[in-house]
């Protein structure tokens, strides 16, 4: 039955009801199932690393960190400086090693390539490897996101 | 002549109906009949694999710790365990190997189409369940070449515009392959995964029962009638005949070329030289390789991903696309399998040089 100026019959306002409320019970039934499956997942803000196990780094040398589940490269320069960078490829997200005689951080899974700052320079990797800040405050290596940003997986 | 017991159930489920439908079958006899033993062989090679990882899973440890140490202990301690190890991954890769020619075969005779839509649709799913398969079981042993074949496979995902992110996620279980990925591709592998395989394979199989055998382009035309034989005992004792020689076959192969077992995978170490992929994703794995980093203004991965999507969907909707009548030949849908085929081969022998 239809009301003369109403736009919908009685029966299609109420099938509406019935199936809008079961797309909302479904939807709250699939909210739990779906933040289940999908845990967080935070980078790190900051690793604080005894700086004692780094002094004695030769230059033109690399020691890894951990930063949160993925590889950190710590790499000693020439004039003692350090750097250091998200030791992940950034093509296709394997780990990258760093190749002192060449001078290079080497990607084995399809020949990614970049030079000893990280920039890359041959190979399919898009952009250069993600770079770190780090600063030594007395006794601590202290490796922040460089720029303070955050960087979403 | 039916015992008490026989009619009994008969009554209550009633199989008669069954038995007397296979009875009744008939496979038709043509020079193209070599293709239908085809999908016989691949239930032959996915039954090893049902067998054989029921076997595997009672000593298998699903976690970061256990995981490459307990395929160690199969291989070494558990009587007879190398044996259906090395069963289990020669049948993977049989059980594939006959997936492309079932399919090819489906192609090249064009039996995807009407009625056969739906049929060649749930033979893509089965497709990308049967590879989904092969690329979380290469990751359970957790040595270096599988732990880096699943980060690049994980990756690659990534790249596919509002979902690719989140697909990431869920098959990584987090940003980043850890622990908690063997684990998930664990349950993929021996519990999400045969759910969807035995519903398609039965959708699969109801369908070919349903709409008959497909007839070749060249006999279906044809005025006179195919010769045909009964599928019950005459088809299903040559498919034995099959069945023997691949299990021979695969025996021998399994017992004197066993798959390696590398130590344990490092979470950190850098990815080992020469990695690569199981030889079915080769083809992809070269590709990827070959994509400039930039393409015009595009990223070259991304470029790469979204060309093997398309394809995918192409593929998926091929007999949509191919819907003439049946008796056209399609010349150019055959030159399409046939530069696909060359692509795949070229890519894969130029990925092992």
């Amino acid at each position: 039955m239809k009301l003369k100026h109403s736009l919908f019959t009685r029966r299609q306002f109420l099938n509406g009801l019935l199936g809008g409320w079961l797309g909302a019970l479904l939807a709250s039934f699939l909210y739990p199932v779906i933040k289940f499956v999908f845990p967080p997942t935070r980078e790190p803000d900051q690793v604080i690393l005894p700086f004692a196990d780094f002094r004695d780094m030769g230059p033109n040398s690399v020691e890894n960190f951990l930063w949160g589940s993925k590889p950190g490269i710590l790499k000693k320069n020439d004039d003692g400086s350090y750097l250091a960078f998200v030791g992940v490829c950034t093509h296709l997200d394997c780990n990258v090693g760093y190749l002192p005689n060449q001078r290079k951080f080497f990607c084995a899974c399809h020949d990614g390539w970049y030079d000893e700052n990280g920039l890359n320079i041959g190979g399919p990797p898009p952009r250069p490897l993600r770079c770190l800040a780090v600063s030594i405050e007395g006794e601590d290596l202290i490796i922040k996101r460089e720029g303070g940003e955050r960087v979403e997986d | 002549m039916k015992t008490g017991i026989q009619s009994w159930l008969d009554e209550r489920f009633g199989f008669s109906n069954i038995t007397k439908f296979l009875k009744e079958k008939t496979v038709p006899q043509h020079k193209h009949s070599i293709w239908y033993y085809t999908g016989s062989a691949i239930l032959l090679f996915f039954t090893i694999q049902v067998i054989t990882g029921f076997m595997l899973v009672f000593y298998y440890k699903p976690t970061l710790e256990g995981a490459n140490e307990s395929v160690a202990r199969i291989m070494t301690e558990v009587p007879l365990g190398w044996i259906i190890r090395s069963v289990h991954s020669w049948s993977a890769s049989f059980m594939i190997a006959f997936v492309f020619i079932h399919l090819l075969s489906t192609w090249l005779t064009k039996s995807y189409r009407n009625p056969r839509e739906l049929t060649w649709m749930s033979g893509v799913f089965l497709l990308a369940v049967s590879l989904l398969f092969g690329f979380t079981g290469y990751l359970l042993p957790w040595d270096d070449l599988s732990l880096s074949a699943t980060k690049v496979g994980t990756d690659i995902p990534r790249s596919i515009p509002l979902v690719g992110v989140w697909a990431t996620k869920l098959l990584r279980g987090g940003g980043d392959v850890t622990g908690d990925t063997l684990t998930r591709f664990f349950g993929f592998h021996v519990s999400i995964l045969p759910v969807f395989i035995f519903i398609l394979l039965a959708v699969h199989i109801y369908l070919i029962q349903k709409q008959g055998m497909s007839l070749p382009l060249a006999a279906e035309g044809k005025k006179e009638k195919v010769r045909e034989i009964p599928f019950w005992p005459n088809f299903v004792y040559r498919e034995m005949i099959v069945w023997l020689l691949l299990l021979g076959i695969l025996f021998s192969l399994a017992i004197f070329f066993p798959p390696s077992l590398d130590k344990a995978a490092e979470l950190m170490a850098p990815a080992p030289e020469g990695i690569r992929p199981e030889w079915y994703f080769l083809f992809l794995f070269q590709t990827l390789k070959i994509f400039p980093a930039k393409v015009l203004f595009l990223n070259g991965d991304t470029l790469a991903v979204f060309l093997i999507l398309i394809a995918g969907i192409l593929f998926f909707f091929l007999p949509l696309i191919d819907n003439k009548p049946a008796e056209r030949k399609g010349r150019i849908i055959t030159i399409i399998a046939l530069v696909l085929i060359m692509y795949a081969v070229v890519m894969t022998v130029w990925s092992l040089l």
